[in-house]
């Protein structure tokens, strides 16, 4: 398990692995999102010995801690997993897994960009400069976590505040895109 | 002159100019920003070259348009000069072609400490990659 923490700075991050015992790396810069077209958090991607994708990004959780708002169960992915390492099943075809993902569209990438200068503005203390990219990005891609989401708490908006809610339900509207495939239902 | 920040594999910090809108960069501050030089044959890294079909666009006088030279690269750009912030995608074709054929692109991050990994240190082991976030 190697950790990709989508925070700004380490210290956002710290706090809350005190008890992880796998390498966590920052992406401040949300390199990885670009390169995975990653959308929302928590994404899992499964790569196998020879560093290809066995499990493209898939929304999948540890415990079942947000079960109630996700609607999410953790254990059936984590049969999944458990059957990969153990007798290296893939739950998904290789014809099935390309294509699940979706390529960023030229607007995402671009919002990728916007949230680069943003957060570097940031860092040199230019809000001016960074509202407005923040704002670029959010209009790019309204629909991407990695950026709306991610964005408010450096914009100083509450993360569970008014334009949280307001995000939440538009996403809702468009109806809840996600670059990848969707959670492991328990079966029968 | 001013100090101009690119984002790209890294952040690095540049002396550049602004004229007409364009930011201009040392010719010698290429491949320390993109990664690539400019050479006779074209864009070059290592042994690779790609050829660029109308040099003198890339080109103010000793200088280079970063915007430009990454249009050639085809690697999306957003320039800033009043920030003095640039920031440049990858090269969008390989990207979405690695992503088509399930190849795990790779890349360098540092862990909570500083200390620098590769997703290369992993090969030969199954892996999971957990995007997550605190916001």
């Amino acid at each position: 398990m190697i950790g990709v923490a989508l925070d700004d700075s380490p210290d956002d991050v710290k706090p809350f692995t005190d008890e992880i015992t796998f390498p966590v790396l920052l992406d401040a810069q949300h390199l990885t999102t670009e390169l995975y077209a990653i959308s929302n958090v928590p994404t899992v991607i499964w790569i196998d010995e020879e560093d290809r994708i066995a499990r493209p990004n898939g929304v999948a959780y540890g415990t079942d801690t947000f079960k109630d708002f996700t609607g999410v169960e953790a254990e059936p992915h984590l049969d999944e997993i458990r059957r990969w390492v153990r007798e290296g099943v893939v739950p998904i075809a290789r014809e099935d897994a390309r294509g699940a993902v979706g390529q960023l569209s030229d607007d995402e990438v671009r919002a990728r960009l916007h949230f680069r200068i943003a957060t570097e503005a940031r860092r040199h203390g230019d809000e001016e400069a960074a509202r407005r990219h923040f704002v670029q990005a959010a209009q790019l891609a309204p629909n991407d976590w990695t950026i709306r989401r991610a964005s408010m708490p450096l914009v100083g908006d509450d993360p569970f505040g008014p334009a949280f809610f307001e995000f939440y339900e538009e996403w809702q509207r468009n109806g809840r895109p996600y670059h990848g495939l969707g959670p492991t239902l328990a079966s029968g | 002159m001013t100090q101009f920040t690119v984002i790209a594999e890294d952040v690095r910090v540049f002396d550049a100019t602004v004229r007409d809108g364009r930011m201009l960069l040392r010719s010698g501050d290429l491949p320390s920003a993109l990664g690539w030089e400019l050479k006779p044959e074209g864009l070059c890294r290592g042994d690779v070259c790609v050829p660029v079909r109308d040099v003198e666009s890339l080109r103010v006088e000793d200088r280079l348009d970063l915007a430009a030279v990454a249009g050639a690269l085809r690697r999306p750009v957003v320039v800033d000069n009043d920030a003095g912030i640039a920031a440049v995608a990858l090269p969008a074709e390989e990207r979405a072609r690695a992503l088509d054929a399930l190849e795990a692109p790779q890349f360098t991050l540092p862990d909570l400490d500083g200390r620098v990994h590769d997703l290369a240190e992993w090969h030969g082991r199954k892996k999971l990659l957990l995007a997550f976030a605190t916001w």
